[in-house]
């Protein structure tokens, strides 16, 4: 389970084995804690960066008027508040929405790792930069896009996220959100998000069954929202460099 | 907390709700039913002139308890080819 977080931070960066050692040791005491729980409120000072291993985990912010609007997913493998090692007090909040597997790391490890394993320490900026560009992503959705499309988006993302660690087979995935937590992400009512599941089935691009999503067709579902993955940064920008050099190296042969 | 079915239709899709979502009252679930119909309109390319969007609510025996519709009237003031 813990290799969820080599997973994805593999992505970023080629770790050594001696990087896989320091990852495991800093997530090796995983706690258990129930759906619906905050894990830090706004306004908290936490010494403590969470990492997800299992379950859904949201941030969000509450509305004066009493509404919750989520701004952010955490799938296992995510941290969910690396921020918290340089800044001081909470903005908003986090909490569980599923039950979940989460590791307290103190902020002086984050400073360890950031400041003596420099391969790890780009993978933790990889990481936060790619959260910023799913944020800017949920943004443009919320701006631009309709909700049928909105939906279908996320759902193609979530696809990505949770293949990268192992928690998606190609034709879909555990969803276990209610539709109240898909409103408060989606800038949705749930009313509407009810019925624009509704119309993504008479479409037949997607199935939402007991707590599971299967997409019908993956490729219909990516055009049906103009889905670009550029922005979940899969493909770092090293391998990128090796791949042009290595075309280079063979034209110039 | 009692548990309410949502009924929604623009003239193109009708979605009868199987599924629902739990609400304190039956005056929850009436603004639940109001505030989703400007959603729907909001998300409809309007190719019309006329468009009714209605919302039905349905309580945990199936009986229909509050219906509310909204109607988007679009009328020319100049000689214009009828609109559909």
């Amino acid at each position: 389970m813990i290799d969820t977080l080599i997973r994805k931070l593999s992505i970023a960066d080629e770790l050594t084995e001696g990087d896989h050692e320091t990852l495991r040791r800093v997530s090796v005491r995983g706690r258990q804690v129930p759906a619906r729980q905050d894990l830090t409120t706004e306004g908290d000072r936490p010494e403590n960066v969470h990492l997800v291993l299992s379950g859904f985990v949201c941030r969000y912010k509450i509305l004066p008027k009493g509404h919750r609007h989520i701004t952010a997913l955490m799938v296992p493998g995510d941290f969910c508040d690396l921020h918290v090692a340089i800044l001081d007090e909470m903005d908003h909040s986090i909490a569980t929405l599923t039950p979940c597997t989460v590791v307290e790391i103190p902020r002086s490890t984050i400073r360890d790792l950031t400041e003596n394993h420099p391969r790890i320490a780009h993978a933790l900026w990889w990481a936060t930069l790619v959260d910023e560009a799913v944020l800017r992503e949920w943004l443009v959705g919320l701006a631009g896009r309709e909700a049928a499309e909105r939906m279908a988006h996320l759902f193609c993302e979530l696809l990505l996220r949770l293949s990268v660690v192992g928690l998606a087979e190609k034709d879909g995935y555990a969803l276990p959100l209610t539709q109240i937590d898909l409103a408060d992400m989606l800038g949705m009512t749930p009313v509407h998000v009810n019925r624009t599941l509704q119309h993504l089935r008479s479409e037949d691009l997607i199935v939402l069954k007991k707590r599971r999503l299967e997409i019908l067709d993956i490729a219909r579902l990516k055009a049906f929202c103009d889905f670009d993955p550029t922005y979940l940064h899969h493909t770092p920008r090293t391998k990128n460099l090796n791949h042009h050099q290595h075309k280079l190296q063979i034209s110039a042969s | 907390m009692p548990h309410f079915f949502f009924d929604t239709d623009d003239g193109d899709f009708r979605h009868e709700d199987d599924e629902g979502f739990e609400l304190p009252s039956i005056d929850a679930a009436r603004i639940e039913a109001l505030d989703a119909l400007p959603e729907m309109a909001r998300n409809k390319f309007q190719d019309r002139d006329r468009r009714t969007y209605s919302v039905r609510v349905r309580d945990e025996n199936g009986t229909a308890v509050y219906s509310a519709s909204l109607a988007l009237v679009g009328e020319w003031h100049i000689p214009h080819a009828i609109s559909p």
